[in-house]
This record gives C-alpha cells, structure tokens and sequence, in this order.
C-alpha cells in the first residue's frame, strides 16, 4: 500500500467527520457535494445526492433547514433531542454525557498519542471519534483503528443510527449514516 | 441496506479517476473544521488516575452554597466534597450536592444560543451565534423600550448569576417590573415582618445549636435540607433541646419532637397568638427585655386578649392543654429558644402576620442576642460593585403597586400578581417584554394558565437557563448559560462558623471555576458577559462595572481587602477573626405604627383561611432531602432516588375509599383541573384528613427533560386560586383542594 493511497482513506473518515459538524455555508459547496456524489455512485446506492445538492447546496433556505435538524437531532429540541451524537448516551447506563465509555475513549485517543484540544471537551463526539480514526489511517495505524472500532465504535453508532432514522426521514443524514456504517461496519 | 461491493475494494477502487479529483477537490476547497486533536506523547498516569483536588466554589443544587472542592480525572469532574477548609458546610455535602456531577454532564443541558421559529410552547429551534442572537435581544427588547417605555419589560430571575443582569434591568434600563420567585413565592413575607418587628432580616438566624428550646412551625428540617443548618438543628437536639414541632403532617422533624402539635392547617397566627396571650397574662415572659427594648406593648397585649386557649384551641383543631404545655416549655426555657422563622412562608396569604407573631413571641421570650435565641453572626465585609443606579427612579415612577397604592410593605421588586394581571391586561401600562433568567415561572407561579396567557401575549420572550425548564419551551431566543461548576461569579458567598459558640470566625468563599468553562462541544456564557455584550448593544457600554465577571469579583472581594488571587493561594476560602455575636437587642415593635398608618393591623392577628369544600382536602406541600424542586429533577442520580412525588393521604380517610399505597393517583382540584400526570399514593397515619401533603417541583411538562418529564404530579398546576398576602403582595400557595381521582373514577374525601 503507497503513502498517497493511504492518505486518501484517511480523508474519506475525515469527510465523514465533517459531515456531523454543525452545517454551515462554509463547507456545504460545491466541493463537498462533487465527493458526496462521487462516493454514493461509486457505492452504488440509489440514495438521491442530486437532490441534496439541489436542497442544501448555496441555498440559504435548504441550509437553515439542516440547520434546524442538526439542532432538534444532536442539540437541543422540543420535545426531546433525539440522537445526543456521544457513545456514552447509548452505552452507559445512566444516559448522561462523559459516563465510563467516553473516559475509556479519551484515555484510548491519549495512548495512541493524541490529546483533545480544547481541555473541556467530550471525547466521545461522533464527529471526533471519526476525526481520531482518520488520524490514525494517516499514520498508517490500521490495526489499532480497527481495535478502537471493534472495542468501542461498532458498539454504539448503530443504536445511534436507528435512534437518528426513527425520529428522523431527513434524507441528508440518513445517506451520511449510511456512509458510516459503510465505512465503519465489520467485513470479513 | 446491502452494499453491492466491500470496503476493501471501493477502497482498491478508490484510485478511481472522478473519486480522485472529487477528493482533491474537496480538500483544496479548505472547507475542514479545525482538528479537535493535538498531538501529545502518552504517559502513564500513577496510582491514582491523576486525579487532582480543584478547591474554590460552592455549590448551587440549592441555595444554601455550600463550599466545595472538586476531584478531577483527566479534565473530567469524578466527585464533588465539602471544602475540608469551610467552618460552614465543612466536609459533608449532601445528596443533591453530590449529584451536582450530574448536572454537569447532563445530556439535555442547553449548549448553544437558539432562535424560536416555531410557536412560543411548541418551539422549533434553530442554532444560532451569540451576536446574532444578542443582536436580536437588544433590538427586540429596545423596541418595546421605544413604543411602552423601559417599564415595558418583565423580569423573573433567579440566583446568584441572575443578579448582576437584574440590577441592569432594574437600574440602567429603567423597569421596576422585576419579580423574584425568592420573595414572592418564597421568603418576601418573612424578611419584610422581620425587618418591622425587629428591624433586621430574620434569615435563619437562630443559635440552635445552643438552644433548650426548638419550635418549628411547618419547617420540616430533615427533609429541607441545608447542611450548616442540619447540622445546628441536630447539634441542639444532641445538646438535650427539646423540640416543639407544629405540622399538620408527620414530617421528619415532627418525628423527632418533643411535642408534635397537629394542628389544622391555616390556622398558626391563632395558635401562636394564644401562645402569646397565655404568657402574657401569666406575667411568664422577659419583662425586663420588653421594657427595654418593646414598642406598643399594651395596644399588643388588648389587641391579642381575646386570643385564649379555648378560642385557639376549636381554631386549631388541637387541645387547649397542648397549647398550654407548648406555651409553658417556651417559657421555662426562655431566654434560650430558638424560634424559627421558617424560610419558604408563602402559604395562605395572611403570612406576614404570621411572620410578624413569630418576632413578636421572639421578642416577648427575650430571646434575642442570648444563646440559643435569635442571633445574628458577624460576617465579613464586602463591597458592594454592580451597575449604576441611573434608572431608578423613572423605575420607582411606574412601580404598579406604588401606583395602586397597594402592599406596602412589598419586598424589592414587583409583586407578580400584580405584574401578571397588568402585562395581560395593559393596564395600568403595557407590558410587552419578557426576561426569565434562572427562574422557572411556569412552575415557581401559581395559576399557570394566566403565565403562559402573558407569555403569549409578549412581543418577545428572551430566556437564560442551564437547563431546558418549562419556561425555555416560550421563548423566543434562548440563551445557555455556564453552570455553577465552570464559572465565575459575581455573588460571594461569606459568613461565620456554623456553631456561634465555637472559635469567632469569618469566612470568604467566592465561587470559581472547578472546570474549564471552554469546550468546543458548547458555547454556553456566564451571565456578566451576557448582561454586557447586551447592555453595549443597548448603549450603555459606559455604565458596565466591568468587563470580566473575574474583574467584578476582585472589586466585591477588595471590599474585603483581600484579592481572588490569595483566596485561590488559600484553597478557595478566606478565613479571618470574627467577632462575638452575642449580647446584641433589638428594639420589637409590638404595635407598628406604620402598619397601622398604612391601614393594616398594627398588631399580628388572625384572618381565617377559607375551609376545604365538602368532599375536599387542603393540599399542602414542601421539600424532599433529594430534590430542590424543579431544577434537580432532571438529575440522573437524583431522580433515580425519587422519581415521583409520593401523594400523603390519611389512613382512615384512604380505608373508606379503598385505596392504599402505591395505588397510582390523579389529583383533581376545586375548579375541576385534573394534574397531568398519575404519582403514587402514601396511606400514612401521619397527616390530618383534611390535608393532603406532596413534595413541590414535580411533573414537568417539557420533554426535552428526558428524565423528568411527566413524571410525578406537579402541584403548581393545581394551585389555581393563589392568595395575594396584603401587606406583601406575595403569593399563598397553601389555597388549593383537591379530590383523589382513580382508573379516571374521582373520589370525595369524608369528612
Ligand atoms: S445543602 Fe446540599 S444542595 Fe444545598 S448547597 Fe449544600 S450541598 Fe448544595
């Protein structure tokens, strides 16, 4: 396997991380459509991404609508947010953010030599645990990315995921976190 | 959803031409998020998980601030304890303090500022920056300003991060309409009777600890709890003090008392009238004190004659002898009682005089400035920093109970019956702002329909929480603030030792941060910047006292002659000498001229309380040691100890009806409002028939309160027919009946 080709894994998991941030103008261009289109042909799903260009692309009102179900998915909502994007929620009982599972991430991100950036932050964000896997790809750390998707990942994104789909018919995310799991899922 | 092909190979294939260039052209497009990750060689952390002691702050899971320290693991907060430096608190903290961790990391808790594009009640929220957010609260809010006048916005706030934003409402701003739920829905009656009694606020400044005699009237300490305060109460009763508890409910006081007095609820002033009069005619009080330091003392004793054990006694529903044995042991202990003045006393509308009995017996008892009697500790000086009063008097012009001429003797602030009436009315003025600001009005103020009829009726509703309480579901910007465990304050929290007998001490606790308040997962605010950034956009950017909430607490602590820099150096608190409490009188005006002046008795008396419809029972409520009301009632920990509110119903009361414990209940009040929500039932032999008791701040209604929502029955809601105290314009809260409903079947309660 040659550097540049590595590289261009890590930048898929880096692509998805983006995409669970917070929807914003700056990085719902063109760009970032021309790969999400790129992706899903390549996948062979019959997910509409031209529709999704269509509705949130240089579209303030497509935007403010994403914008409104990030929030009311992963913020804040009434009634309930339905899907906190954090593995704690789903894999500690008490349900609250920064339970056991997120310790247990932060101290897995540190012995694999990263630290979060800022000193308050919850580590077990779905955008950063993507981020982390990207970053170890880059360094050509297969194994332990695969380690830290075994021993944590897999074990919460799909109960995420099904929170996310029956609260949500949005067609955005639910491409996304396909993509996910497809990037994500175990294979043989 | 099958894919046609495996990772391995989109993978393989990924050198594909059109994905090469998409992926380049992403890249170059520069659109990535900054990376949440530094680099940083791994170290082992020792024995203990590096686990560090954050000393400073004090708790708000109630209002008592107890001191804290914070143990840390990695940047997470691991546990909260006691500041082993605090001479209040000390070591312990209780449950609700503990379960402050919690809070922390709360999944619900409020995070970014959000903008209503939905409906005020049934909101859909859009995410949105703190100046575009700011922006809109300063254009909304100055455009009620420009077309009603400053007197146009409505203010409920709440805590210690409220203050410094309502001193700008109230003094820069202009608009005397700011309502504490502390005073009118809380303890108003109680500080004003004091202060026209004694002259001086009553707190809870009595030397338990040191007393021979205890009386409590419906302070149910043990299952209020405060810790400094429990730990007086508990150290008088281990010193041999006997306890008079007055409770028309077994409570876990009443379950300690030397002599439980179950009396009718409604009915104390009577009962402590009698008191007095006894006492009075038996010559048995501190004659010497009276007549010193008494004012009025004759008008007193002719306007309390009638008052004997017999006329209280049918009052109360309790025997005459028992009034007696409570008025002789008060006596025989005297000087050294300590009666309480209670806390939250708003409870049936002729509370001030209740209040103002009890100074009264306090005075007659000469217990004042002696040990166990009321005392008040010596605490530290500070200075006093907040915004400039250039306002206040254009707030003093439109003061609506000024105007009307009604309850002199209000609190700071404006009654809010008197708010509520006018906003939805526009008379005497429109009202067409809405601030809530930690405070919760949808469930700290009775009749909840006319709440959210004036929530409706604004022109805007600007919120600031930490939580998404009732009251966030009507706003229209909503704003998330830091919780008290990443922030600095404006409030210090000061005092002397818990046992004014030991060691004279003062102390110094200003509350700083046990975690980083920074953190790219939220972008919540401490509400002195919020109060700035929105006063510079109003234009009073040359009034602000200062820029950083670390900036005003320096100016409050340098008052004190002492800098937050040192106090950190000290762990958090500031100890000095303090001075002997004791052998202080205060003048006790038994007839108040200017009550009387003011058209009100000028001597405490008694006003009958409407009795409970036939079929009825009175509800009353009060505390849980693991809950402070609303705001706990999300808490994981908390609310796994008690999720629901138990519904205390008489044993003989609950046989005719065929109920028992854990039966799943509604209650139904007098004007047909069925609570929302089932609780379970608690046959006890402990509460009268005529009263049904259930722990306060249950049954919220909004969702985004995963733990909490509609769970145990909230009783504001039933409280449709609050009473308004005359002299105070504070709320009575002790004014509703209620009928048990069962399988939707509603049943009377016999007589
Ligand atoms: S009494 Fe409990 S909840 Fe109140 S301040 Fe103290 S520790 Fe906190």
């Amino acid at each position: 396997m040659n550097n540049s080709k590595s590289n261009n894994h890590a930048d898929f998991y880096g692509f998805l991380a983006q995409s669970f941030r917070y929807p914003e103008q700056a990085w719902l261009g063109e760009p970032y459509f021309d790969l999400l289109d790129s992706i899903v042909q390549n996948l062979d799903l019959d997910n509409d991404t031209l529709g999704l260009r269509q509705t949130y692309c240089a579209n303030q009102e497509g935007l403010e609508i994403l914008q409104i179900e990030y929030t009311r998915l992963f913020i804040n909502a009434t009634p309930s947010v339905i899907a906190p994007p954090y593995s704690s929620v789903y894999l500690d009982q008490e349900g609250n953010l920064y339970g056991p599972s997120a310790v247990w991430v932060r101290r897995f991100y540190q012995q694999n030599g990263f630290e979060l950036a800022g000193d308050a932050d919850i580590p077990d964000h779905l955008a950063l645990e993507l981020e982390f896997i990207a970053l170890l790809i880059d360094e050509h750390q297969e194994e332990v990315a695969e380690q830290f998707l075994n021993e944590h990942f897999r074990r919460w994104f799909p109960l995420f995921r099904a929170r996310v789909l029956s609260g949500s018919t949005n067609k955005f995310y639910s491409t996304l976190l396909t993509l996910v799991d497809f990037f994500t899922r175990e294979e043989p | 959803m099958a894919f046609q092909m495996t990772r391995r190979s989109f993978l393989q294939a990924s050198a594909s031409a059109a994905l090469t260039t998409a992926l380049s052209g992403w890249l170059v497009s520069g659109a990535q998020a900054k990376s949440g990750f530094v680099r940083k060689p791994f170290t082992a952390p020792g024995s203990f998980g590096d686990t560090t002691t954050v000393s400073g702050s004090f708790c708000e899971m109630c209002f008592w601030r107890c001191q804290l320290v914070g143990k840390l693991r990695d940047g997470k907060l691991v546990k909260l304890e006691g500041n082993p430096k605090s001479v209040d608190n000390g070591v312990s903290i209780c449950a609700r303090g503990n379960a402050g961790v919690k809070l922390l990391y709360d999944q619900d808790r409020l995070k970014y500022p959000l903008k209503n594009v939905g409906k005020r009640g049934a909101p859909v929220w859009k995410r949105i920056s703190w100046d575009e957010a700011l922006d809109e609260c300063a254009s909304r809010l100055q455009g009620v300003i420009k077309n009603n006048g400053a007197q146009g916005i409505a203010m409920f706030p709440h805590g210690c991060s409220a203050t410094y934003p309502m001193h700008y409402f109230e003094h820069v701003v202009g608009t005397p309409n700011v309502s504490e739920a502390s005073f009118f829905q809380c303890r108003g009656p109680r500080d004003m009777a004091y202060l026209n009694t004694l002259g001086v606020q009553a707190d809870e400044s009595v030397d338990m600890p040191n007393a021979k005699a205890i009386l409590l009237v419906g302070t149910h300490i043990g299952e209020n709890i405060h810790v400094s305060h429990v730990k007086q109460y508990l150290k008088g009763l281990e010193n041999g003090a006997k306890l008079i508890v007055i409770d028309p409910r077994f409570s876990s006081s009443a379950s300690k008392a030397d002599i439980w007095v179950q009396i009718k609820p409604g009915t104390d002033t009577a009962f402590l009238l009698a008191i007095m009069n006894y006492l009075v005619k038996k010559g048995a009080y501190d004659k010497a004190y009276v007549q010193k330091n008494g004012e009025g003392f004759d008008k007193f004793t002719k306007a309390i004659a009638h008052a004997d054990l017999d006329w209280a006694a049918k009052i109360c529903d309790v025997p005459a002898a028992q009034i007696k044995e409570v008025a002789d042991l008060l006596a025989k202990n005297a000087p050294h009682v300590s009666i309480h003045p209670g806390r939250h006393v708003t409870w049936y509308g002729n509370d001030f005089q209740r209040e103002r009995a009890l100074a009264c017996l306090t005075g007659l008892l000469g217990a004042i400035g002696v040990k166990g009697g009321f005392v008040k500790g010596k605490g530290p000086k500070l200075a006093n920093v907040s915004w400039p009063n250039i306002a206040g008097e254009h707030a003093e012009e439109f003061a609506l109970h000024k105007k009307a001429e009604k309850h002199v003797f209000s609190p700071p602030g404006t009654p809010t019956q008197m708010l509520r009436d006018a906003a939805i009315s526009n008379k005497p003025y429109p009202i067409n702002a809405c601030i809530a600001w930690g405070q919760n009005p949808i469930q700290t103020i009775p009749g909840q329909q006319d709440t959210i009829k004036m929530l409706q009726k604004m022109d805007f509703v600007m919120v600031v929480d930490v939580m998404p309480t009732d009251i966030t579901m009507y706003a229209d910007i909503l704003l998330p603030e830091l919780s008290y465990l990443e922030r600095y304050d404006y409030f210090v929290k000061s005092g002397v030792q818990w046992n004014l007998n030991d060691k004279h001490q003062q102390y110094i606790a200003p509350r700083t941060p046990l975690v980083s308040s920074l953190s790219a997962d939220h972008q919540r605010k401490d509400s002195v910047w919020i109060t700035n950034e929105l006063a510079k956009r109003m234009g009073h950017a040359e009034h602000i006292p200062a820029a950083t909430t670390e900036e005003l607490l320096d100016k409050v602590l340098a008052g004190g002659n002492i800098s937050l820099a040192q106090i950190k150096k000290e762990n958090g608190i500031h100890l000095q000498p303090g001075s002997d409490p004791y052998g202080v009188s205060y003048p006790v005006k038994f007839f108040n001229d200017e009550l009387a002046d003011a058209g009100y008795p000028g001597v405490p008396n008694y006003t009958p309380v409407p009795e409970p419809p036939k079929g009825f029972a009175r509800l009353v409520y009060g505390r849980v040691p693991v809950h402070t009301f609303n705001r706990s009632q999300n808490n994981v920990w908390l609310n796994a100890e008690m999720p629901e509110n138990p519904i205390w119903l008489n044993h003989e009361t609950a046989h005719k009806l065929g109920l028992k414990s854990g039966d799943r209940v509604n209650l139904v009040n007098q004007d047909g409002v069925i609570s929302a929500t089932t609780s379970i039932l608690k046959v006890t032999q402990g509460i009268r028939k005529d009263t049904i008791f259930t722990a306060h701040g249950y049954g919220t209604k909004n969702p985004a309160m995963t733990n909490a929502a509609n769970k145990g029955i909230d009783d504001q809601a039933l409280i449709t027919k609050p009473a308004v105290d005359p002299e105070t314009g504070a709320h009575g809260m002790r004014t509703s009946f209620v009928r048990i409903m069962k399988d939707g079947k509603v049943l009377n309660i016999p007589v």
